[in-house]
C-alpha cells in the first residue's frame, strides 16, 4: 500500500475491491464496443451468402470458409493493388522524413529573418482540409501530366506540415554542443541532419514515419481524384471501393467484408508491432509540444 | 554533395518508375472509361483484345470506376487529362459538348448512328443536330411485383390504373410482418426520380416541355399527391427504401426478401434480383406502369447510355477510337449478327439499342421478366436532356425525398419543385 | 549570421517549404481567385470569367443550391459540434480508464482503441453500414434483446447524421484517448498529494486538479476534432450520398458534387472559401477561449 509513480493512493481495501471491478467492468465495456465493429467484419467474412441475408442476423458462421477472400483477391487484384498501396505509403513517407527533418532543422537551430512567420505559415496550412484545394490542385497535377498515375498521387504529399512541426520541437532539444561539435569536425550540414541529428531523435522520427505511413496507407479522396479509374494504379482502398460493384444486397456482405479485412490488416499489424513507438511519440510530442 | 548527386538519381529513378510507361508495341493507346463491375470488364476487355489482333497497332486498356464516381471522374479529366473513350449517360452529353470536351462523329459514324438506330434514341446522342456518340444500351422502367405476396392477398392481376395501384398497396401492407405494399426508393437520384418521372408520363403529365419544367402541372401535383397517399397511409415506408453509392441496398433486399409487395425499377436490376433470389426469380413479375386519372396509356421512362470519344486525344487517338466503336457496336463483332457490346450488355441483362441487336436478340428479349420491359419500349417517353439535366434530377430528388419523409406537403413539392426546376435550367442555359 | 550559414538555409528549407508552397499554398490562391469566376471544371484555367462576388450571393439566395448549401453547412456544423462535445470528455474519461494503475488492462484497453483509428475510412463506412442495416444488422439486433425495437439508423433523415457521427468517433476515440493520456501523465502527483491533504474526495480531485491542467491537451484535441470533422467524406460518398432528404449532406460531399460532378468550379471554390473562412473562425475562437479560461484559472 505505497504511493506508486502513477495515480494511486492509500485506500480502504473493502471500497477499493468494488471500485476495482467497476473500473474492470468499464475497461472491459469499452474494449468490447471497440474491437466489436473489426470482430464483425471478420466473422462476416466467413460466411457464406445465406447466412449473411438471414434476418436476424447469425453472428457466427456455421462452416467458417476462405471462399469470399478467393473471390476478392481474384476480382480486384488484390496483389497489385496492395503494391500499389506499398509504394505510395513507403516513397511519401520517406519524403516527408527527409523534407520534415531538413526544414525542422532550419527552424530549429537557424536563426534567419523571417523565420517564425515561415514557420506560423506552413503551421497554419495543417489546418486546411484537402476538400478546398483539391479541384486547382487537381488541374495543376493534370498540366505536369501526372495524372492517372501513382506519380500524381505522390508529389503532393512529400512534405507535410505536421511532420516540420514534430521535427522542429524535437530537434529544437537535441543540444547544440553536439551539432557544434560536429561542424568542427568540418561536417556538412546535411551530414549533420541525417548523422548526428536524426539518430538523437528516433522515436520521434519513427512515430512519424508511421503515422505518415499509415494516414498514406489509408487516404481515399485525392487517389480517387488523380488516379481517374486507372485500376492497375489504385491503392488497396480505392480497388475495396471497387468492390462496390458487388455490393448487391446482403448477399455479398461477406465479400465486401473480406474486401474490408484485408485492407485493415498491414497498418493493423504494423501498429500491433510498433505500437510502443506509436504511443510513446505522442506522449513526448504532448509532453514537449 | 556527393550525397545530395546519389540523392537526386534516386529520385530520377524513381520518378520513372512511376510514371506510365507506354506499351512497347503499339503506335496509338486508347482508354475507355466505364462503370461496370469487374467480371463486365473482363468481358469488354476481352473484346478490345480481339481487335486489336485484328488491328496490331492499336491497344486499348479498360479504366473502371463505381457508377457514383463515373461523372466525376470524366469531368475532372477534362482538359488534356481523362480518357480517350467514355461510356456515358445520355444526360451528361449537353455540358460536355458545351465545354467542347467531347468530339463530334466523323459522318461515316453519324450516319450508321442516323440509320442503324431507333429515332428517338439516335437523337438522345446528338446535340443541335451533331452525333456525338454512339448509344449503346437502352433502360426503362416497369412495375415489379411479387407474385407470391399478390397471391396470398387475393389480388388476381397487377393494377393497371391508380385506383387500383392504391387498393393493391392497401392490401399487401402489413406492419406487423414489416411488409409495405409500395416500395419508394432514396438517396439515388434517377432511383428517386425516375419512377416519378413514369408515373408522371403515365397520369399525362411531363417533366419539361419545350425547356421549361412542367411540375406544377395539375398532373404533376396529382403525382405528388399519389406520393403523399403511400407515405401517410403506411403502405410506402421510405425508411425501407434506402439505396447506397452501387445503386442497391436495402431497397433491394427489401424487394427480394418479400418485404415489399410491389416496386417501380428499371430493366438493368434483373441480375441482382436473380443473385438475391435465386430459384424464386419467377415469382416476380413485371407489369406497365399504372395509369392516372389523368392518362390515357402507360408510358414509362427511358434513359440510354452511348460511348463518346475526348475531344483532347490527339487525331490519331480519336480516329482509332471511332474506328474501334463502330467495330465493338457493328454487326460484325459479336455472334449470329449481334454486335460484341450487345453481348456484354445482354450479359447483364440489359437491353441493346440498335435495331439489328434488338433482333439478334430476339428470343432472349422476350424471356418474361424482360418482356414487360420489351413491350414498352415503343410507348417509353425520353428523360429531357437539357443543359443542367444533372443538377435538375438532384434537385427534384431533394423534393421527393422531402416529401416522402413528410417535411413537406404535396402541394408545397409541386411549388418548390417548379421554382427551382425553372431557375436551374434558366441559369444553365447561360 | 556568417555568409556561410545562408545558404544551408536556403537548401534545408526549399525541399518542404517548396512543396507545400506548390501543392498546398498555390491552389489555396488558387482556390480563392476561382470563387470570384464562372468556371467549368473540365476546361481550363484560361476560360475562366470574373464575375465579382455572384458566386457568393447564390450560395446566400433562395435558389436550389444556396439552399443546398446552407444545408451542408448546417449539417457539417452540428456533426462538428457533435463530434467535439462528445469526443473531448470521452476521451478524458477512456484516458483515466487507460491511465489508472488500481484495475488492470489499461494497456490492453489503450491497443484496442488505438487500433481502431489505424483502419481505412472506406473499411469503417462498409462495415458500419453493414452493423447498421435495420434487419440484417447486428446493432438493432442487440437493441431487440434490450427491449429497443430498431432504429432507421441510416435510413431516415432524423438518424443518418447521428449514425455517421457514432462510426467516426468510434474510429477516432483511440487517438484523443492517447492525448488525453499524455496529458495526464504531464500531471505533477504532488498536486494531488496536496489536494488529499486538503480532503479533497476524488471528483474534488477530478475537477480542481486533473481538469484545469488537461487544459493544453483539450485545446489541442479540440482543435484536431474540428479539423478531423470536416474532412468527413468517405461515409457519405459510399453509403448515403447525402441522403436522405440531404441530411448527411456535408460541405466536403457537396463541394465535390457541385465542383467536380457538376463542373461548377466557381461555386465550388466559393463554398471552399466559405469552409476556410469558418474554420478560421472556429479555431481562432477555440484559442481565445482557452486563453480566457487561463486568465480565469
Amino acid at each position: 500500500m505505497s504511493l506508486s509513480s502513477r495515480g494511486t493512493t492509500v485506500v480502504n481495501p473493502s471500497r477499493g475491491g468494488i471500485f476495482r471491478s467497476v473500473l474492470v467492468l468499464l475497461i472491459v465495456f469499452a474494449a468490447i464496443v471497440a474491437a466489436f465493429p473489426l470482430i464483425w467484419m471478420l466473422l462476416s467474412s466467413l460466411k457464406t451468402p445465406t447466412e449473411s441475408m438471414q434476418t436476424p442476423p447469425v453472428w457466427f458462421p456455421a462452416t467458417p470458409s476462405l471462399d469470399a477472400y478467393r473471390d476478392v483477391a481474384a476480382v480486384i487484384d488484390a496483389s497489385r493493388s496492395f503494391w500499389n498501396s506499398t509504394v505510395i505509403a513507403t516513397t511519401t513517407t520517406i519524403g516527408i522524413l527527409v523534407t520534415s527533418l531538413m526544414a525542422g532543422y532550419a527552424f530549429a537551430k537557424y536563426r534567419f529573418k523571417g523565420r517564425d512567420l515561415l514557420f506560423a505559415a506552413m503551421i497554419a496550412t495543417m489546418f486546411l482540409p484537402p476538400i478546398v484545394t483539391l479541384i486547382p490542385l487537381y488541374r495543376m497535377v493534370s498540366y505536369l501530366h501526372f495524372d492517372g498515375s501513382l506519380l500524381g498521387v505522390i508529389a503532393p504529399n512529400l512534405a507535410n506540415a505536421f511532420g516540420i512541426f514534430l521535427m522542429r520541437q524535437f530537434i529544437a532539444g537535441v543540444p547544440d554542443d553536439l551539432i557544434d561539435a560536429a561542424r568542427v569536425d568540418g561536417a556538412s550540414e546535411l551530414r549533420i541532419v541525417f548523422t548526428v541529428v536524426a539518430p538523437a531523435i528516433v522515436p520521434a522520427i519513427a512515430a512519424l514515419a508511421l503515422f505518415a505511413f499509415v494516414y498514406q496507407w489509408n487516404t481515399y479522396l485525392w487517389p480517387l481524384t488523380v488516379l481517374q479509374g486507372n485500376t492497375s494504379d489504385f491503392p488497396i482502398v480505392l480497388s475495396l471501393g471497387r468492390l462496390l460493384s458487388y455490393n448487391r444486397g446482403a448477399m455479398n456482405t461477406n465479400l465486401v467484408m473480406a474486401g474490408a479485412t484485408l485492407a485493415v490488416l498491414p497498418p493493423l499489424v504494423l501498429f500491433v508491432f510498433l505500437q510502443k513507438f506509436f504511443v510513446d511519440s505522442i506522449v513526448s510530442a504532448g509532453v514537449k509540444g | 554533395m556527393k550525397s545530395l548527386t546519389k540523392l537526386g538519381f534516386a529520385a530520377l529513378l524513381a520518378a520513372t518508375a512511376l510514371t506510365p510507361m507506354g506499351a512497347a508495341a503499339a503506335n496509338v493507346e486508347l482508354t475507355y472509361l466505364t462503370h461496370w463491375a469487374p467480371d463486365t470488364v473482363a468481358l469488354l476487355e476481352k473484346a478490345a483484345a480481339a481487335y486489336s489482333e485484328k488491328n496490331p497497332d492499336v491497344a486499348i486498356s479498360v479504366r473502371a470506376v463505381p457508377f457514383g464516381d463515373l461523372l466525376t471522374t470524366i469531368r475532372s479529366g477534362g482538359s488534356g487529362g481523362g480518357t480517350t473513350i467514355a461510356s456515358i449517360y445520355d444526360l451528361w452529353l449537353p455540358e460536355l459538348v458545351r465545354d467542347g470536351m467531347v468530339a463530334p462523329a466523323p459522318e461515316a459514324v453519324a450516319g450508321e448512328v442516323g440509320s442503324a438506330w431507333p429515332a428517338g434514341i439516335a437523337a438522345a446522342a446528338s446535340v443541335n443536330k451533331v452525333t456525338y456518340g454512339i448509344p449503346n444500351e437502352v433502360d426503362l422502367y416497369a412495375l415489379n411485383y411479387n407474385k407470391t405476396m399478390f397471391e396470398k392477398a387475393g389480388i388476381g392481376a397487377p393494377p393497371a390504373t391508380w385506383d387500383e395501384f392504391e387498393k393493391d398497396a392497401a392490401k399487401l401492407t402489413d406492419p406487423a410482418a414489416g411488409t409495405q405494399g409500395f416500395g419508394l426508393i432514396n438517396s439515388w437520384a434517377a432511383g428517386v426520380v425516375h419512377p416519378f418521372a413514369s408515373l408522371l408520363a403515365s397520369n399525362g403529365g411531363t417533366l419539361i416541355a419545350d425547356g421549361k419544367p412542367q411540375l406544377d402541372s395539375p398532373e404533376a401535383l396529382q403525382t405528388f399527391q399519389l406520393y403523399e397517399t403511400m407515405v401517410k397511409n403506411g403502405w410506402s415506408v421510405p425508411a425501407m427504401g434506402t439505396a447506397d453509392a452501387n445503386t442497391t441496398g436495402p431497397f433491394l433486399d427489401n424487394f427480394v426478401s418479400g418485404k415489399t409487395g410491389m416496386i417501380i425499377m428499371a430493366n438493368w436490376w434483373e441480375s441482382a434480383l436473380k443473385a438475391g433470389l435465386g430459384d424464386k426469380f419467377d415469382t416476380i413479375g413485371t407489369a406497365p406502369i399504372p395509369v392516372g386519372p389523368s392518362g390515357t396509356e402507360s408510358h414509362s421512362i427511358s434513359y440510354s447510355w452511348m460511348t463518346v470519344v475526348n475531344a483532347h486525344a490527339t487525331d490519331a487517338e480519336q480516329k482509332a477510337a471511332w474506328d474501334f466503336l463502330a467495330w465493338l457496336d457493328g454487326p460484325d463483332s459479336g455472334k449470329n449478327g449481334a454486335s460484341a457490346m450487345a453481348d456484354i450488355l445482354q450479359s447483364m441483362g440489359i437491353l441493346p439499342s440498335r435495331s439489328s441487336d434488338v433482333a439478334a436478340f430476339k428470343s432472349a428479349l422476350s424471356r418474361p421478366f424482360l418482356e414487360g420491359y420489351v413491350s414498352q419500349l415503343a410507348n417509353a417517353k425520353a428523360f429531357p436532356i437539357v443543359l443542367g439535366g444533372q443538377e435538375f434530377t438532384e434537385s427534384l430528388q431533394q423534393t421527393i425525398e422531402q416529401l416522402e419523409y413528410g417535411q413537406i406537403s404535396a402541394a408545397d413539392a409541386a411549388a418548390n419543385a417548379q421554382a427551382d426546376a425553372e431557375s436551374i435550367l434558366t441559369r444553365a442555359a447561360n | 549570421m556568417t555568409r556561410a550559414q545562408k545558404k544551408p538555409v536556403w537548401m534545408m528549407l526549399t525541399p518542404a517549404v517548396g512543396l507545400i508552397g506548390v501543392f498546398v499554398v498555390v491552389p489555396m490562391l488558387l482556390t480563392i481567385w476561382l470563387s470570384f469566376q464562372h468556371w467549368s471544371t473540365q476546361t481550363g484555367f484560361e476560360t475562366a470569367k470574373f464575375i465579382g462576388l455572384r458566386n457568393f450571393e447564390d450560395l446566400f439566395s433562395r435558389i436550389s443550391v444556396g439552399r443546398d448549401f446552407r444545408g451542408a453547412y448546417f449539417n457539417t456544423a452540428v456533426y462538428t459540434g457533435i463530434s467535439v462535445v462528445v469526443i473531448l470528455p470521452l476521451s478524458v474519461l477512456l484516458g483515466l480508464l487507460v491511465y489508472q494503475r488500481r484495475a488492470p488492462g489499461g494497456t490492453f484497453l489503450r491497443t484496442v482503441l488505438f487500433s481502431t483509428y489505424m483502419v481505412p475510412m472506406i473499411a469503417v463506412a462498409l462495415v458500419w453500414s453493414k452493423l447498421y442495416s435495420p434487419t440484417e444488422g447486428p446493432i438493432n439486433q442487440i437493441l431487440s434483446w434490450v427491449g429497443i425495437s430498431p432504429l432507421t439508423w441510416l435510413s431516415a433523415p432524423d438518424t443518418a447524421l447521428i449514425s455517421i457521427v457514432i462510426l467516426n468517433i468510434w474510429q477516432q476515440i483511440g487517438y484523443f484517448t492517447v492525448l488525453a493520456v499524455a496529458g495526464l501523465t504531464q500531471i505533477p502527483q504532488t498536486l494531488y498529494e496536496a489536494a488529499r491533504v486538503d480532503g479533497a474526495n476524488p471528483l474534488e480531485e477530478f475537477f480542481g486538479v486533473t481538469l484545469p491542467l488537461l487544459r493544453r491537451t483539450l485545446l489541442f484535441s479540440a482543435v484536431i476534432a474540428v479539423i478531423n470533422a470536416v474532412q468527413v467524406f468517405e461515409p457519405v460518398v459510399l453509403i448515403t450520398q447525402g441522403g436522405p432528404a440531404g441530411s448527411t449532406n456535408v460541405l466536403t460531399y457537396f463541394i465535390r458534387r457541385v465542383g467536380i460532378e457538376r463542373a461548377q468550379g466557381g461555386l465550388g471554390s466559393a463554398m471552399a472559401v466559405m469552409l476556410m473562412l469558418s474554420l478560421i473562425v472556429v479555431i481562432v475562437a477555440i484559442f481565445a477561449f482557452a486563453r480566457e479560461r487561463k486568465e480565469d484559472a
